[in-house]
């Protein structure tokens, strides 16, 4: 192997390859010799400098201050309610939604209390417009059902009206729910499924309003 | 950490930490942070030479780690996947500085860079003797390509298959680039030897 050679394969034979034909040519060329040498002893070299510092406190105070901010952790213990319970926190009004939607599922609950001569859960409805009401979504749960019970009662003319925009809010939070599943990251998806809490919220509300007597 | 915290972790796998961390507890992203941190920073610091800068750039890397945590598959080694952030932050940081950052794929071959024509023309030689604080001089002046692998390999012990993943180039590439790293190290510290020796 003549010293041009060994230059071309240099990368590969320093690496360890090949040590039996390196060292043939090293030995015969004090050139080579000193130059393999001395690259090895860069790299050898190289290792000390190793950084044996650490970063100071403050780093890690400024990393965690950052993530409590952006609401990516939390402490053991403070377990986020299961709505939340991912990687980033940026949909915060969500956090007040989900309790004021079931405040408001329970309300709808208190008003619509078993009274002796009907079930609210098990009741067909009477209703003339068997299709808005009579089959609903299979994505409405019975608090959906209680609720357009209670518009047939008290506003029947309004059942139609309510039982489509929960069928339409309803795929809403079931398809914010598949993409979320999907890619719990997905921030358009959080931001959908917090807008769509919302809407079902103020259905219930406006149901309510309009229910009272 | 606390001591109550270390004795926690002590068993606590990275695996565990990772999954933990991506369910937002605080102490399994600390304790992540605390089995990374020295070799995040060192890579930081070899490459700026600034300790704070490296501090800057130590802290960008962890908050981004830590923003993509959920979606880290296990794909690669965490360590990988960390270091090529850090690498991301450190290059993305050199060139907002205006240092040039040659892609390693697009380095090309140059008789400048051939090293045959620096054997045997001075009559300096380091005989295997390389003093550690000329050669952390010299790395500074690398480029930031030859900075990156130099680093990565001789310093922070990394493989060529690891680095070729971190800094997305090939083996092949990273062995040729850190040979040519070594080399520009060599002739740097031949010259300062030179100009200690008072030669030309």
């Amino acid at each position: 192997m003549t010293c041009a050679e060994l230059q071309q394969v240099l990368p590969e034979l320093i690496e360890g390859e090949r040590e039996a034909e390196l060292q043939a040519h090293l030995q015969s060329c004090s050139e080579c010799a000193e130059l393999v040498s001395d690259l090895r002893a860069i790299a050898e070299q190289g290792r000390t400098l190793r950084a044996s510092e650490e970063p100071a406190p403050h780093v890690w105070q400024f990393i965690e201050t950052q993530l409590r901010r952006e609401g990516l952790i939390h402490d053991p213990g403070t377990e986020r309610p299961f709505l939340l319970r991912t990687p980033t926190r940026r949909w915060s009004p969500a956090i007040w939604f989900v309790p004021v939607a079931a405040a408001l599922l329970l309300s709808v609950a208190f008003l619509l209390r078993p009274k002796p001569q009907s079930t609210v859960a098990t009741r067909r409805p009477v209703s003339d417009t068997p299709s808005a009401f009579s089959t609903p979504e299979p994505s409405a749960d019975a608090d959906d059902s209680a609720l357009l019970e209670a518009v047939q009662k008290r506003s029947p003319a309004m059942t139609a009206a309510y039982s489509d925009n929960l069928r339409k809010v309803n795929n809403y939070i079931s398809d914010a729910q598949k993409s979320l599943q999907q890619n719990p990251n997905d921030d358009d998806a959080k931001q959908y499924l917090m807008q769509a809490y919302e809407q079902k919220t103020m259905l219930y509300d406006m149901a309510l309003d309009r229910a009272l007597p | 950490m606390t001591d109550r915290k270390q004795r926690q972790a002590a068993g606590l796998s990275e695996a565990e930490a990772i999954e933990r961390a991506k369910q937002g507890d605080a102490e399994a992203f600390e304790y992540l942070y605390s089995l990374h941190k020295r070799r995040v920073y060192s890579l930081c610091l070899r490459m700026t030479s600034n300790a704070a800068e490296a501090e800057d750039l130590t802290q960008e890397a962890f908050l981004q780690l830590f923003r993509k945590i959920a979606t880290f598959r296990g794909e690669s080694a965490f360590s990988t996947w960390l270091h090529r952030m850090a690498v991301n932050v450190v290059l993305m940081q050199l060139r907002k500085k205006g240092l040039p950052v040659v892609p390693l794929e697009d380095t090309i071959e140059s008789d400048e860079e051939t090293p045959k024509k620096e054997l045997g023309t001075t009559d300096v030689k380091l005989a295997g003797s390389v003093d550690r604080l000329q050669l952390q001089r010299a790395i500074e002046k690398l480029p930031p390509g030859y900075r990156t692998i130099f680093v990565l390999h001789d310093v922070e012990g990394y493989e060529h298959n690891e680095i070729a993943e971190i800094v997305g180039c090939s083996i092949g590439n990273s062995k040729s680039q850190l040979h040519k790293a070594r080399l520009k190290l060599r002739d740097f510290l031949k010259f300062k030897r030179a100009e200690k020796a008072g030669k030309p």
